[in-house]
């Protein structure tokens, strides 16, 4: 069975066609969750686009990272590995176009310009203890004025997918010419590329997560909150290329090529992260806590009770299952050597990790504090479930499908072989031993 | 006075030995041992050992080490000197968890050395099988094995052809000195 044959459905249309559809389906209800949130005013179907976007975007740019670690420490046992990220950066250009009608609505909504980052209007009421007042006419803005604006954010946007496009075009392009020629330079190149991009894609990425997630509350501080993003990222892609991984090597294109050593410093990695991930997600909660500044301490509140009556809200729950079904559950579960090995425990607990990074992201995007004047606090907060969620999927499920959809058209594209081939280390990576 | 240890086989290779281990633990031998200038990759399973124990100890000396400083904290803070410091409860899982799992890593890191020791048997000064005349040679270019008395397959005769049988040379019988 040859790969096109593998990878295509039986039936009348192949997989390529049903992903585009289901990509076409999914943005066109989010879509149409866009355009009646302008018409009302409703900032929920922004916040499930925002959400579903980011989660694809979480896990490719933990991949764009990935490579450019492997090649920086000319690590021997990931070439194999490696070639199934590269297919995955494919997806870079489309989750640009996916995030674009976010900047077009801060440029052209008109009033409704600051629906989803309320700063970008300075006319939007906002949050104050004392008085009502305007985003523009409050001082946490007006000091924050000279990076929130929406040049340099529209100009920061552009930087950022052109730093992710730039490097993923020229990591392929690095790696693929090597197939052809096998000319040991490229893996300089490589090297050079990554010793670059390293630092450019780490600037991108935390600028990106304080831009696109921190700035729904543009009040708050934290400065960890772009290596939360940075350790939530890896998390998800090695879980993502764990699964591609078992899936190609049970069908059979890796079969014999991606051992049970591969698998098991996959999974080592997968548990140095998800300790990773707690420790920062831990001290970021650490330090506002000690500080106890109220700036900063609203955003934990909101995400533990109801401020309005002093209950435990929904979130509380959330944060808890975090807790617990994101860092602890995982961690137990991947100190045994036999489950990081055993490949259904592991395809087990990758999915258990994406489900759960969605809900982090989930957790960090949707709760927010709405201006609500007759209410005790002068606002109230957003539940779990409600109609971001209903738009949310939708996004999800689009962005998710055209992702995927663009990754399958490059494995298929024949521009590159199953594995680097040529690679000078490729016969270290395939005789890997743990 | 000396007692007998184990009957000792040398090998020219790796592969040789590595053949031979297999042979041997088919056998049903399981108080042996193989001593080699470099390691062998896939000795272990060949052998039959199974994975090491000492995570067992790894993991005990963590949980020990979270409670410890749970213990310590809830002592000091809120039972025998209540204090309030910065506002905080007198104990919390949150303030002090840098406590709880500096001293998870701490006592994690002793389970792990000294489970090492104890599993192997450190710290010991002398080995029998050092009263082998060639045993220098395992540490350059000779691969040793050692079934030893104790395994309960072991016969004197038996086990000699057995050796001989698996193209194993210098059969010899290690002899451990004993005072009196």
């Amino acid at each position: 069975m040859n790969s096109e044959e593998v990878l295509s459905v039986t039936g009348k249309y192949d997989l390529s066609t049903k992903l585009l559809a289901g990509s076409i389906l999914g943005l066109g209800v989010g879509s149409i969750g866009l355009i009646t949130g302008l018409a009302i005013g409703d900032k929920s179907p922004f916040l499930g686009w925002l959400w579903g976007c980011s989660f694809w975007l979480s896990i490719a740019i933990g991949m764009l990272m990935l490579i450019m670690i492997f090649r920086i420490f000319n690590s021997r046992w990931t070439p194999v590995v490696r070639r199934q990220l590269e297919h995955c950066l494919a997806s870079f250009p489309w989750l640009g176009l996916c995030f674009l009608p976010l900047l077009l609505i801060a440029w052209f909504g008109g009033d409704q310009s600051g629906i989803l980052w309320s700063w970008i209007n300075a006319q939007n009421e906002t949050f104050d203890p004392i008085k009502q007042i305007t985003v523009g006419e409050d001082v946490l803005y007006q000091k924050k004025s000279g990076y929130l604006n929406l040049y340099f954010f529209s100009l920061r946007m552009i930087l950022y997918f052109g730093i992710f496009c730039g490097l993923s075009h020229w990591l392929r392009k690095v790696s693929f010419s090597q197939d052809l020629d096998g000319n040991p330079e490229w893996t300089r190149k490589g090297l050079k590329v990554s010793a670059i991009g390293i630092p450019a894609a780490a600037l991108a990425l935390t600028f990106g997560a304080f831009d696109l997630f921190m700035s729904l509350e543009y009040q708050w501080f934290s400065t960890m909150y772009g290596v939360w993003f940075f350790s939530s990222a890896i998390r998800a892609s090695l879980a993502v290329t764990i699964l591609i991984c078992i899936y190609m090597s049970a069908e059979g294109r890796l079969k014999g090529l991606y051992k049970q050593a591969h698998q098991y410093d996959l999974g080592c990695l997968s548990l140095a992260f998800t300790v990773f991930w707690a420790y920062i997600s831990f001290s970021q909660y650490f330090l506002i806590y000690s500080a106890n500044i109220p700036e900063e301490t609203f955003w934990y509140t909101i995400r533990e009770i109801d401020p309005n009556t002093g209950n435990l809200s929904g979130w509380f729950w959330v944060s808890m299952g975090l807790i617990f079904g994101h860092f602890f559950f995982p961690f137990l579960f991947l100190l045994s050597y036999h489950r990081k090995v055993n490949r259904s425990q592991i395809v087990f607990i990758a999915c258990w990790i994406l489900a759960f990074h969605a809900l982090d992201l989930y957790w960090n995007i949707i709760p927010g504090r709405e201006i609500i004047p007759g209410a005790k606090v002068g606002y109230e907060t957003r539940s779990v479930l409600g109609s971001h969620l209903f738009w949310g999927v939708f996004s999800f499920l689009g962005v998710g499908c055209l992702s995927v959809w663009a990754v399958i058209r490059s494995f298929q594209s024949k521009a590159a072989e199953i594995v680097p081939i040529r690679d000078p280390r490729i016969l270290d990576s395939i005789h890997h031993h743990e | 006075m000396d007692i007998k240890y184990g009957l000792s086989a040398t090998f020219n290779s790796a592969k040789d030995l590595y053949d031979a281990a297999g042979k041997i633990r088919s056998e049903g031998y399981t108080n042996w041992e193989c001593y080699t200038p470099i390691p062998v990759h896939g000795l272990d399973a060949q052998m039959g050992v199974g994975r090491s124990k000492v995570p067992l100890f790894t993991l005990a000396g963590g949980i020990t080490g979270f409670f410890t400083g749970m213990l310590i904290v809830w002592y000091m803070n809120s039972f025998d000197y209540p204090l309030i410091v910065g506002g905080k409860p007198y104990f919390s899982p949150i303030y002090p968890f840098p406590v709880f799992y500096e001293l998870t890593i701490l006592f994690a890191a002793f389970g792990t050395l000294f489970g090492m020791f104890f599993l192997n048997g450190l710290p010991r000064h002398n080995h029998p099988v050092f009263e082998h005349p060639n045993f220098g040679r395992t540490g350059d270019d000779r691969y040793l094995v050692v079934i030893e008395v104790e395994d309960p397959k072991f016969d004197d005769e038996e086990t000699k052809s057995f050796l001989k049988e698996l193209g194993g040379k210098s059969l010899t019988m290690i002899r451990e000195p004993v005072m009196n």
